[in-house]
């Protein structure tokens, strides 16, 4: 994953929101469920194909208190996770 | 303190269908019950409705009725379903379910489970209180849903006359029909039940054999015969309520308090007349009407959901019918919805899954566990 990827949540999952900004990632296809904390909920709503991760990040640092240093990366391995989970993509110019 | 968050939705919402079904077996807890409502909306109502829950994130809708095969637009009202982003189940007695339906249900790629009730190992105990012909029915509908690899959920009614041959009935599903498991409850005293008690409710014999019974089934069938509610469930519950009282222990997890089910902070019921109501159990309470009001807003703001889901804070110690119960800090007060028909109010426990009333009156927790 590159710091100028503009990643794309997939448009079929559903972003339930529950307690206290935590969330649940649902796959209608399949029926999992896949627990979100506050801070990946952001991360997942931006993720539109508009923003870059390095936007995420610092968006991230503007709307949270003690962002540690290393949330760059976290940020780039959740979105891996996500990737190889098909839970986001890539728009494909064709 | 029990925690009183709630989810900004519901996850699931329990929808009667229809009011309709072929079938008026003897112990349903439908008929003659306040969601007993005589009319059906159309299904531009429902796909309205669908389209509401799809924008507010709810993950499940268990359709059930009456008999939801029964409406000739299912097809359409389960694509309706699908189409907002969401997953069904569907509650059935199996009788008219299609080889070309189950086909259509498996191709939606979204059906948790069709739960068909079978209530004996052959016609003569299934067909008592379900009418002539109807096992031999609701095995085929089963067979349907196997043919198209349907997720099949066989639900099993404990009665007065299956009671003594739960054996055969797990060895029919389990190794005849080659299901992975099944489910069990009681006759419970909703419904047509209340009017037909004698003939279909357990006794506290019956009982104290079921419990027996469906833990050795269990044992021999590796756990695969699982329960909420019914004697199974009754069961697990009361050997921990005891093992609890005997190692003295301050609390079980909700017990003292009256926080079961607990159902109103995950799910919401709506009747088929577009009622919504806290539970398919408490029809009686009406919250608002389908795309009329926001489900939304009811789930969060209705006083009288709030009210159901305050019911957790009302410690056991507040009734008389609880005094001096050495269970009570292991207790949760059991079903709502059995606790209103019987006692007519919703914040009492429920009387039918007392375990102290339960051993009282002769019955005996199962041995050997």
């Amino acid at each position: 994953m590159n710091p100028n990827d503009t990643p794309i949540g997939n448009p079929l999952l559903v972003l339930r929101e529950e307690f206290d900004d935590w969330a649940v990632l649902f796959d209608p296809d399949t029926g999992n469920g896949f627990g979100l904390n506050p801070v990946s909920v952001f991360v997942f709503n931006h993720l539109d194909g508009k923003h870059t991760l390095k936007d995420i990040y610092v968006e991230l640092c503007e709307n949270f208190d003690e962002v540690p240093q290393n949330a760059e990366k976290d940020i780039h391995d959740f979105v891996d996770v996500l990737l190889k989970k098909g839970y986001v993509g890539f728009e494909q110019d064709w | 303190m029990p925690d009183l968050k709630v989810m900004r939705t519901p996850r699931s919402v329990d929808i009667d269908i229809t009011n309709n079904c072929n079938l008026r077996c003897r112990y349903c807890s439908h008929f003659s019950g306040p969601g007993d409502v005589k009319q059906d909306l159309q299904k531009e109502e429902w796909l309205s409705f669908f389209k509401e829950l799809g924008s507010i994130n709810i993950m499940d809708v268990v359709l059930a009725g009456g008999e939801p095969f029964i409406r000739a637009d299912l097809k359409e009202l389960i694509q309706g379903i699908v189409k907002n982003r969401m997953r069904f189940s569907i509650l059935s007695n199996g009788t008219l379910i299609t080889d070309d339906m189950a086909k259509f249900i498996y191709d939606t790629g979204r059906c948790n489970s069709v739960q068909v009730s079978i209530d004996g190992a052959g016609p003569e105990t299934h067909d008592v209180f379900r009418g002539k012909g109807c096992f031999e029915k609701a095995v085929k509908g089963i067979s349907f849903l196997k043919k198209h690899n349907v997720s099949v959920a066989v639900r099993v009614t404990v009665n007065k006359s299956n009671v003594g041959e739960l054996d055969k009935i797990a060895k029919l599903l389990l190794e005849d029909l080659e299901l992975s498991g099944f489910s069990t409850n009681a006759a419970s005293f909703l419904g047509l039940c209340r009017e037909n008690e004698a003939q279909v409710h357990l006794s506290v014999e019956d009982r104290t054999f079921a419990m027996e019974k469906l833990l050795q089934l269990n044992r021999k069938y590796d756990d695969s015969i699982s329960a909420s509610a019914g004697p199974l469930a009754e069961a697990k519950m009361w050997l921990d309520m005891e093992q609890a009282r005997m190692e003295n222990k301050d609390s079980l997890p909700g017990g003292g308090f009256l926080t079961a089910c607990g159902c109103v902070n995950v799910r919401i019921g709506v009747r088929a007349d577009g009622v919504i109501v806290p539970c398919p159990m408490l029809s009686h309470i009406e919250l608002g009407r389908i795309v009329k009001d926001s489900l939304m807003d009811i789930w969060q703001n209705h006083p009288k959901m709030i009210e159901m889901r305050m019911r957790a804070q009302i410690p056991l110690s507040d009734f008389d019918f609880c005094a001096g119960c050495d269970y009570i800090s292991y207790c949760t007060g059991n079903c709502t919805g059995i606790a209103y028909t019987r006692t007519g109010k919703e914040h009492q426990p429920s009387p039918d899954e007392c375990l102290r009333r339960f051993l009282e009156e002769g019955g005996k927790l199962p041995v050997g566990s």
